[in-house]
């Protein structure tokens, strides 16, 4: 339900675009708020209920080619909200408690945001990118 | 102390370092149109004149370096913002040109096209987009102009299309840049705590161009990104 926070076990994933992607590999300026926003924009894996990781990304590829202009080397990352809240948490300099919530919209029910991010975390943006694990292409 | 945030007194240096120079440079008053670089022919080329007035760089005022100039082109018609675009994007285009002709580190041309490269990407999302930020263009080649001995970075950008450079090494040691339009630079160093091996140190702070590396020098970071 909109407002609700994501659990740790789950995961999320965050659409990257071309320009911070270096040879295949995402880079920090992904992970970093534009200026404006509350927080960064994700996705919900386990609440699309897919059977499979596989099918959790098409489904997302599926959502990013009617919202996005998604370019050629787009990519997106999977993330554990867990992870990345124990790592930020403990490696910030201001120990910063990151949330995760749900923050559905019509078009994009899964939406959710990361919050508690500031306009000039570079530094988190770095940590949040080594909790990046998976990442797969953002086009079908 | 394994942790340290910088802000408060590179903020406070910072102040000091821009001064209130102006660098003046003649160098491009009277360049042809056909010297203006294409990008490769990416981009579609307009016909410019070259104004007679002189162009001053306030930003990030640094001795005995080679400066920039970039030629406002000359508009008769009322100014829009697609003409503030416009000249941005030339602008921009300029600047690279010159990183690519006359920055004084062996792997210049592999910098330029890289650059480009990020231009092209980030107008592919959003076709208004100038590409990457004049400003951030301009410190980043200050920065380099400065430096020659730096190793090749992996460049990349940030949401508001600054230029972000971040050189890695083994053992978990990182030192990242994030060029700011007005002249400042936004820093990030992980590096190993070298009395507590299984800890490392997480460093951020904020510096103008031209002080940075003098500012970053107490963490070791040049034993790992100069050659």
């Amino acid at each position: 339900m909109k407002g609700d926070k994501i659990p740790n076990q789950h995961h999320i994933t965050r659409y990257c675009q071309p320009k911070y992607i270096l040879d295949g590999q995402i880079q920090p300026g992904a992970f970093k708020l534009r200026a404006g926003e509350e927080s960064l924009s994700v996705n919900w894996l386990e609440f699309l209920n897919c059977s499979s990781r596989e099918s959790e990304i098409a489904e997302i590829q599926n959502i990013y080619s009617t919202k996005l202009n998604v370019g050629g080397r787009a990519k997106i990352a999977v993330l554990n909200v867990g992870e990345v809240r124990q790592k930020v948490l403990t490696e910030s300099p201001d120990g910063r408690n990151l949330e995760v919530i749900h923050d559905s919209s019509t078009d994009d029910p899964s939406h959710s945001g990361i919050y508690n991010l500031k306009q000039d975390d570079e530094l988190i943006a770095e940590l949040i990118l080594e909790t990046v694990h998976e990442a797969y292409s953002a086009r079908t | 102390m394994s942790d340290l945030n910088l802000y408060e007194e590179t903020a406070r240096e910072a102040a000091i370092a821009y001064g209130n120079k102006s660098l003046i440079d003649y160098s491009s008053i009277g360049e042809s149109d056909d010297e203006v670089w294409n990008r490769r022919n990416l981009l579609p080329q307009k016909p410019r004149k070259v104004p007679k007035g002189i162009y001053f760089l306030t930003a990030g005022s640094q001795e005995d370096i080679k400066t920039l100039i970039s030629p406002w082109p000359e508009k008769e018609d009322p100014f829009t913002q697609s003409d503030l675009l416009d000249s941005e994007e030339d602008m921009a285009q300029e600047i690279i040109y010159r990183i690519k002709t006359t920055l004084s580190v062996p792997y210049r041309e592999r910098l330029a096209n890289r650059l480009l490269t990020l231009v092209n990407d980030a107008k592919e999302e959003d076709p208004s987009s100038p590409g990457i930020t004049v400003g951030s263009l301009r410190s980043f080649y200050n920065f380099f102009q400065s430096h020659p001995n730096l190793k090749y970075p992996a460049i990349s950008l940030m949401p508001e299309d600054n230029i972000y450079a971040s050189w890695r090494s083994e053992q978990n040691r990182l030192f990242s840049v994030h060029f700011l339009p007005n002249g400042d630079t936004r820093f990030v160093i992980f590096k190993p705590n070298e009395r507590h091996p299984d800890k490392q140190m997480r460093i951020s702070g904020i510096a103008t161009t031209d002080i940075l590396m003098e500012t970053v020098t107490p963490y070791g970071v040049w034993d790992w990104i100069s050659e």
